[in-house]
């Protein structure tokens, strides 16, 4: 194992589905941000784009909100390997930007967790993408 | 079961966790990374729909992958699949795999990929599979 799980299958789906995307599509950037330790590290595999950081992961939150007026995901798919403390996902991705040009996006994202004194949070998040990266 | 299958849904029966990794990294992708057409097919249920997901590229049964095998093989010279991590999933009967890809055009250089993987297996085969790139797609179609 990478890190020690702690969190059941079901708390697995529940932190990323529910604790992130959920935050992620009400642009809750606290909510977001807490779901990440602060060294993690997130990486959009098919754009070769690197976040470090909680202050780097902020900033790109902080211009993904401002890009879209909605953001949707939906339609998830979890795979889920509790021994290892590791989730993945497919989902649609929905983005709407100010001038109503739609986005959508098959995505699927892979998170690995670790156990921390404020409990299991994302150290590493990869994304690859079916189209252009929006998390610049 | 067929009727009802659905990708990682439910009514599957569980396969000890070694199996997920060993099919993919011990069969499939050691299948691949030494043209072994056969080894690799054997991973494949008959109607597998294989979709190369950053192209749109969908490879519909096994004698449509196997062309796309034939193709990839006979257009690079070297292959090699490795540094994996899984996502391993007995209760959905799926496993996830990112890796690292690196491979050699006939006569060009050596190219680098960070893939990933999404595997959802129907009894013990994979029956869907959909491949993520970091670059042009590898997987074209071949000729049936």
């Amino acid at each position: 194992m990478q890190y020690e799980p702690t969190l059941s299958r079901a708390d697995l789906i529940d932190f990323a589905l529910n604790k992130y995307f959920a935050r992620v599509d009400a642009k809750d950037m606290d909510a977001v941000l807490d779901c990440f330790h602060d060294t993690a590290l997130f990486c959009v595999q098919t754009a070769f784009t690197r976040h470090s950081g909680k202050s780097e992961i902020a900033r790109m939150f902080e211009d993904f909100f401002a890009s879209y007026k909605t953001i949707i995901h939906r339609d998830f798919t979890c795979t889920v390997d509790e021994a290892n403390g590791r989730i993945t996902a497919c989902f649609t991705a929905e983005l709407h930007d100010h001038e109503g040009q739609v986005t959508l996006l098959e995505n699927t994202n892979f998170w690995r967790l670790r156990p921390g004194p404020d409990g299991a949070k994302f150290q590493e998040v990869y994304v690859y993408m079916s189209g252009a990266n929006p998390l610049v | 079961m067929s009727e009802s299958w659905s990708e990682g849904g439910p009514g599957q029966t569980p396969l000890p966790y070694p199996v997920y990794v060993d099919i993919v990294t011990k069969r499939y992708f050691d299948g691949v990374d030494n043209k072994h057409m056969d080894k690799v097919l054997d991973c494949f249920t008959p109607d597998a729909i294989l979709t190369e997901v950053t192209s749109n590229t969908v490879h519909k049964g096994r004698e449509a992958i196997r062309a796309m095998f034939v193709k990839l093989f006979s257009d690079f010279e070297s292959i090699w699949h490795g540094n994996f991590v899984h996502t391993a999933d007995p209760e959905a009967n799926a496993i996830c795999s990112q890796f690292t890809v690196l491979i050699t055009p006939n006569g060009g250089e050596e190219l680098r990929y960070e893939n990933c993987n999404r595997f959802y297996l129907k009894d013990r085969l994979f029956h869907r599979v959909y491949v993520y790139m970091s670059g042009d797609n590898l997987l074209k179609e071949g000729d049936v």
